[in-house]
């Protein structure tokens, strides 16, 4: 299995210990990753789709052909990444006369769009090829005795139609199975299916509500589950939901919120007993107890 | 743009031209689940489907709310007449963002000055501490930025705000 990385800009620039986790995982489990060279912005939705129709889906277009290329599909962690590209896709082979008008566009810098590459998004992958029970076959450092929650990247799960790799996207249930095969007891929660709210304008917009929208879900995640760590697999979820316990600590003057949160694939590699220095770097919330836990297992 | 104080019939093939919008039986459910509807002002996408279709423009010209959408697209899975609301949502950001300036998000000059929005590809030193190349990203590639600027010189909205890509 080969696929073209699409590493979109949070990762590779701030959070690169969790691109170190997703090449490291996918290799030992038998896919390729090949470098999507000179891509851009997937875009991001609050910049070309927010101006007009060319300008986003020429960018989409210009990140789907290097990958059409290679004749590969595009992997993608980032939610943001994965539905921006998604709906380019959709829209540019719905709309024959805007594929022709991006393909004229692309034409002077040698490229074109046809369709070829689908977006697949790193837990599908993970979850429907790989498969848990594979998984679960390279684990060398469990997470047993660990209680873990799972946030579900809305984007991979809405519009059902499109999206669509769980059975039912009002029951999913790949992540939850993805942390179960590393060994650890996933809890569930009344919030659970509530999305991070970190994406979008509206931490920036309404920062207020944004926050006790989040504090909702972290106070039931306290009072519901028994939660030594969050499981996401995108990238905005991760920083969000570090971020904004950080940010109520603050306001309550407390340190009452400080469950880490770590990116599916960083989970899988330190599983899979690689280096917490290289997969597991870069956090605003302590996991050495995490990676304590596990060595501790291991041993 | 010349606001007219009455309602403008045909608003919504200005914003939507898809006609999808049509479909709207404003029944809420849009709103179940969205984040950005917990905000103040709460975005409140129903809302905005009566203004486009009522023709409500000095009302949905001043309309801050679409900018606070997450893009979690929850309200696409229940909406149970494919009105396609966050695409809604996009068409009034694009509508906006075309009739005036000051809406057209930073974050596009940055795209085409770099290729991204962050600053990718200047951590060299610590992606090798953990073990990573440097990245093949647009802006160690001059002949490639050059071609995606120009490419993307041809396109609407920065034909129309060329002093914001200089």
């Amino acid at each position: 299995m080969e696929f073209c990385l699409f590493l979109g800009c949070n990762t590779p620039a701030v959070r690169p210990d969790v691109e170190r986790a997703i090449r490291a995982t996918m290799e030992e489990l038998g896919v390729d990753l090949i470098d999507t060279d000179n891509y851009v912005c997937c875009p991001a939705f609050g910049s070309f789709p927010s101006t007009d129709e060319e300008s986003w889906l020429a960018t989409s277009g210009w990140n789907l052909s290097l990958a059409e290329e290679k004749q590969r599909d595009i992997l993608v962690q980032c939610g943001s990444c994965y539905s921006s590209l998604r709906m380019g896709r959709e829209h540019l082979m719905h709309d024959k006369k805007m594929q022709k008008r991006i393909n004229e566009l692309l034409e002077p810098t040698g490229r074109s769009v046809q369709g070829g590459s689908k977006i697949r998004h790193v837990t599908e992958v993970l979850y429907r090829e790989i498969t848990p029970a594979k998984i679960a076959e390279k684990v060398t450092h469990s997470l047993e005795g660990l209680h873990g929650i799972v946030q579900y990247p809305c984007h991979t799960l809405f519009p059902s139609e499109v999206v669509g790799f769980e059975d039912s996207p009002r029951e999913p249930k790949g992540m939850r199975e993805l942390v179960e095969a590393l060994g650890a007891t996933v809890d569930s929660y009344s919030l659970e299916r509530q999305c991070c709210g970190g994406a979008g304008g509206f931490m920036k917009s309404t920062p207020e509500q944004a926050i006790q929208f989040a504090k909702n879900k972290f106070d039931a995640i306290l009072e519901e589950t028994k939660a030594d760590f969050i499981a996401v697999s995108c990238i905005t979820c991760l920083m969000h939901m570090e971020n904004v316990q950080n940010t109520i600590n603050k306001q309550i003057g407390e340190e009452k919120y400080k469950i880490p949160v770590f990116d599916y694939n960083q989970l899988l590699a330190l599983c899979m007993g690689k280096d917490p220095k290289e997969v597991s770097a870069i956090t605003n919330m302590p996991r050495d107890a995490i990676h304590d836990h596990i060595a501790k297992v291991a041993a | 743009m010349d606001l007219q104080t009455e309602a403008v019939k045909d608003l919504w093939k200005d914003v939507d031209r898809l006609g999808d919008l049509l479909h709207c039986f404003n029944c809420s459910t849009c709103l179940s689940g969205c984040p950005a509807s917990y905000g103040d002002p709460p975005l409140l996408v129903r809302n905005l489907a009566r203004k486009v279709l009522y023709g409500l423009e000095e009302e949905l010209f001043e309309e801050d709310t679409p900018w606070a959408c997450v893009s979690c697209s929850k309200c696409e899975e229940m909406c149970p007449m494919d009105v396609k609301p966050f695409e809604l949502i996009l068409h009034i950001r694009q509508w906006q963002s075309t009739n005036d300036e000051t809406r057209v998000p930073p974050s596009i000059t940055e795209i085409y000055r770099r290729g991204y929005t962050q600053a990718v590809a200047t951590n060299d030193e610590l992606r090798a501490e953990l073990g990573l190349k440097p990245l093949p990203t647009i802006n160690k590639n001059e002949e490639q930025l050059k071609l995606f600027q120009e490419m993307l010189m041809k396109t609407p909205v920065v034909a129309a705000n060329d002093y914001m890509f200089g």
